[in-house]
């Protein structure tokens, strides 16, 4: 029940913010010739922008309510089929990246609490600290030179292939050619985070009594790390993933514009360029949406993992 | 065994000396990838002068006319014109045969409707031409007639697909014609179809086999990279086929020079140049005596080889020399204004700004720039320093486009900014706007408030007088007090740089990178 006043609360933030940003959308769009002036006014007319600001929002507002998100200035397309269009680009690249990081960091994080002290306890705190220290639109950089320009074994830019028209499992392929790189500089962050955070949590709960207690009942050594170890030590693990979801939204804009990946992100950022006030509001809704449903999502999931909490 | 050897060495190298002897020709089939830099916001070219929608629309479109390599006129939709003696009228024999992609065909209607109804009132570089226009008269199905108020001597550099795209009349009669559906699904006259269009991935096009020349490639695919730098990296490994100057940085050329599967076009058939606005409507810039010193301090040939890598050439005057019949040796910058730190020092001093203790004039001026162009804001740093060392402080303040639009034309404040126009192919139709007296508050014109009439008597005539010969003596004049006054120092003439895999043949007949992409096919 939150949910709605936070969205309302959303809406009108972040339209007093692009309100109060200089710059024209009309002068941004039309090029680099002075535009006939009746043209300009026209245009004014048809994006609203000859109302005051506070009738623009309760306009605004208004529509939201009745499921209408506007049109886009730039492209004078509905916002919602525009937005709706890129999210699944952006939620394809963000679940990748966060199941990679959610398995390459859950089990570097079990096996450095497993070995801690060893040589792969090192090596895996030198990876995490790499993650931290990384910028994600570098690493993109260096992947990119990397595997695309000097090996040229996957491809540089972009959702699919567009010389071949590929249908199909080969689309498929395609895609998930494309996908490898954005997605490993996009999750390398959160591995970073996630293994620290394992391997902490899984100490933790291996010092714990009932760990001795299943030991001592004579289960195996995996199922005791894994069935009483991980169960536990993965809560705050989840929390965590679910909490990042929006900054791994965030961050999706850079990578999404270093790999030239048509999602939300690269949206956002052109519509901030070019200020299509609608967009932008689209945009900042639906993501705002989406993080109020996966906190939700986590919460259940919490739920189900702990039977210690009940809602 | 080893003469047969011998025999198989001799007649494979025979063979492939024949394939190295024989020129290519041209083989139909495959596709071009081209990069742009955003999703164009329109597909409709008749309303916007925006580059991403030039380059997609230009093959979709056709003018009257197109604009070679060397900067003649070429016939297109129009096979030949005469024009009266007094200027004053001009007739056009249009192409017969010639279908739109549904099918319709063209006539003479389509052009009177486009220049009436469409380009005429939104278009930035026609819609100024078009107030001149007494009549559009259509004589024939296939013949047309514009006749002129006054005659105007760019008039046919203004009937390209870039600044006239000739519409259907069929689809866009009685409709509005700025939302209609079909500019993001169009039906053109040009070399291809529209097939397809996925927002922020790519836009495909297709072959138009009805077209009246040879079409050699099946798809032209233009691909939207926003990132400058990735769109080198995917020509670097085949993914894209061609990167125009317009999105190419120019940190990266010297790579692409030395990469055996790039060719490069330098050289710029549609002359452009940066400059320098200096408002006048702030004290002390008002005063000539120090936009003349700010001209003798500012190091031309710095800005060229360190902020544009030496892919210009230092600007000589007020209009450039890339129009050698508009370049007047008279008001020569190499003679008037070289680099010299003394008289600019000087100068100064004479318009009563004397150095104070610190060294310091009291001058601070602001430097207003768009914050995403790297070669703008190296230049204005360049002018930074070169200004300091004169005693004239300047704050850099780089910003996004949106607000830069709103600092220097919208509400001007600023002192000093850095920009670049494109001459649109004739001085009268992208230079005069640099100096002719124009109200605040209309973007990308003279955003200095100088406004002297002469110059603008001059600069009017300049575009009446079709003989280039006169035309050049009035930019002589014209020339002479604008290198006087100074009101905007210009800073170098482009040196554009045009990329594409060495496998794509036939490319750059035309002036403008974005068109004639009929006579382009692969190398296989």
């Amino acid at each position: 029940m939150q949910a709605v006043p936070l969205l309302l609360g959303v809406i009108v933030v972040n339209f007093l913010l692009i309100s109060l940003a200089p710059g024209d959308p009309v002068a941004t769009l039309l090029g680099e010739y002075p535009a006939p002036p009746e043209y300009v006014a026209q245009l004014r007319r048809e994006f609203g922008l000859d109302r005051p600001a506070p009738m623009r929002l309760a306009l605004y507002a208004w529509n939201v309510a009745r499921g209408e998100l506007g049109f886009s200035f730039a492209y004078r397309l509905p916002v919602a089929a525009l937005v709706a269009g890129r999210l699944g680009n952006t939620f394809l690249l963000m679940v990748t990246a966060l199941s990679l990081a959610a398995l390459v960091g859950v089990g570097l994080g079990v096996t450095a609490a497993r070995r801690r002290g060893s040589g792969l306890d090192t090596a895996a705190t030198g990876i995490s600290l790499a993650g931290y220290s990384i910028p994600d639109f570098w690493l993109s950089q260096l992947l990119v030179l990397l595997f695309a320009v000097f090996l040229g074994w996957l491809p540089a830019q972009g959702i699919r292939s567009v010389r071949e028209e590929y249908t199909g499992l080969a689309a498929f392929l395609d895609t998930a050619r494309h996908l490898i790189l954005p997605a490993a500089a996009l999750s390398f962050r959160y591995t970073a985070l996630i293994s620290r955070l394992t391997r902490a949590s899984m100490l933790e709960a291996m010092s714990q009594d009932f760990i001795l207690a299943a030991r001592a009942r004579g289960l195996p050594e995996r199922l005791v790390l894994l069935q009483h170890g991980l169960r536990n030590a993965a809560l705050p693990v989840v929390t965590v993933i679910g909490y990042n979801f929006a900054f791994v939204l965030a961050g999706s804009a850079l990578v999404e514009t270093v790999f030239g990946w048509p999602g939300v992100g690269r949206l956002l950022y052109d519509a901030i360029l070019q200020r299509d006030t609608p967009v932008l509001l689209g945009v900042l809704l639906m993501v705002s949406a989406t993080v109020v449903v996966v906190n939700l999502l986590t919460d259940l999931l919490y739920a189900a993992l702990d039977p210690r909490v009940r809602y | 065994m080893r003469t047969r050897m011998m025999a198989v060495f001799l007649v494979t190298l025979l063979a492939t000396g024949m394939a190295a002897a024989t020129p290519a020709e041209p083989q139909r089939g495959g596709s071009a990838v081209v990069a742009i830099g955003s999703d164009p916001e329109t597909l409709n070219l008749g309303i916007t002068t925006g580059y991403a929608v030039g380059a997609v629309a230009a093959s979709i479109f056709s003018g009257l006319v197109w604009i070679d390599a060397r900067g003649e006129i070429q016939p297109g939709l129009a096979t030949s014109w005469t024009t009266s003696p007094d200027g004053l009228s001009y007739a056009f024999e249009l192409r017969r045969g010639v279908k739109w992609h549904d099918g319709r065909v063209f006539t003479a209607q389509d052009v009177k409707f486009t220049m009436e109804q469409v380009t005429g009132l939104y278009h930035g570089r026609f819609r100024p031409a078009f107030q001149n226009f007494e009549a559009i008269t259509v004589t024939s199905p296939q013949s047309i007639k514009i006749t002129l108020k006054r005659p105007y001597a760019p008039l046919l550099r203004l009937l390209t697909v870039f600044d006239c795209p000739i519409l259907p009349r069929h689809v866009y009669q009685g409709e509005d014609i700025t939302r209609h559906s079909r500019n993001n699904d169009p039906v053109g006259t040009g070399p291809f179809k529209f097939r397809e269009w996925v927002r922020g991935d790519r836009l495909v096009l297709e072959r138009n086999d009805a077209y009246w020349d040879p079409v050699y490639l099946d798809r032209l695919i233009f691909r939207i990279i926003p990132g400058a730098a990735l769109r080198v990296t995917a020509l670097e490994v085949g993914e894209v086929d061609m990167v125009a100057d317009f999105y190419l940085p120019k940190t990266d050329v010297d790579r692409l020079k030395r990469n055996p599967n790039v060719r490069l076009r330098l050289g710029q058939p549609i002359p452009s140049m940066g400059f320098m606005f200096i408002n006048a409507r702030r004290a002390p810039l008002d005063n000539p005596k120090v936009r003349r010193a700010l001209a003798l301090a500012i190091n031309r040939v710095q800005i060229v080889t360190q902020a544009m890598g030496n892919l210009a050439r230092p600007a000589r005057g007020p209009f450039g020399d890339g129009f050698k019949w508009a370049f007047s040796p008279e008001s020569d910058y190499n003679r008037l204004y070289p680099y010299n730190v003394e008289r600019a020092n000087a100068l100064l001093d004479e318009a009563g700004l004397p150095r104070g203790a610190g060294g310091e004039r009291p001058v601070r001026l602001r430097m207003v720039y768009d914050a995403a162009r790297a070669p703008i804001a190296a230049a204005a740093a360049i002018i930074r320093d070169n200004l300091r060392a004169v005693g004239v402080t300047v704050d850099l303040q780089p910003m996004d486009r949106a607000v830069m639009i709103e600092r220097i034309y919208t509400r001007p404040d600023y002192e000093l900014t850095v920009q670049t126009f494109t001459s649109g192919g004739d001085p009268a139709i992208g230079y005069h706007r640099i100096f002719a007296s124009a109200a605040p508050g209309v973007p990308f014109v003279n955003a200095t408030g100088y406004s002297n009439p002469e110059v603008d008597s001059l600069l009017s005539r300049a575009a009446e007088v079709p003989e280039r010969a006169a035309r050049g003596k009035i930019y002589a004049q014209a020339s002479k007090i604008l290198a006087a006054d100074v009101p905007t120092l210009m800073l170098f003439d482009e040196i554009g740089v045009d990329a594409s895999r060495a496998t794509l043949r036939g490319v750059w007949i035309g002036a403008e990178a974005r068109d004639r992409w009929d006579a382009v096919w692969v190398q296989k």
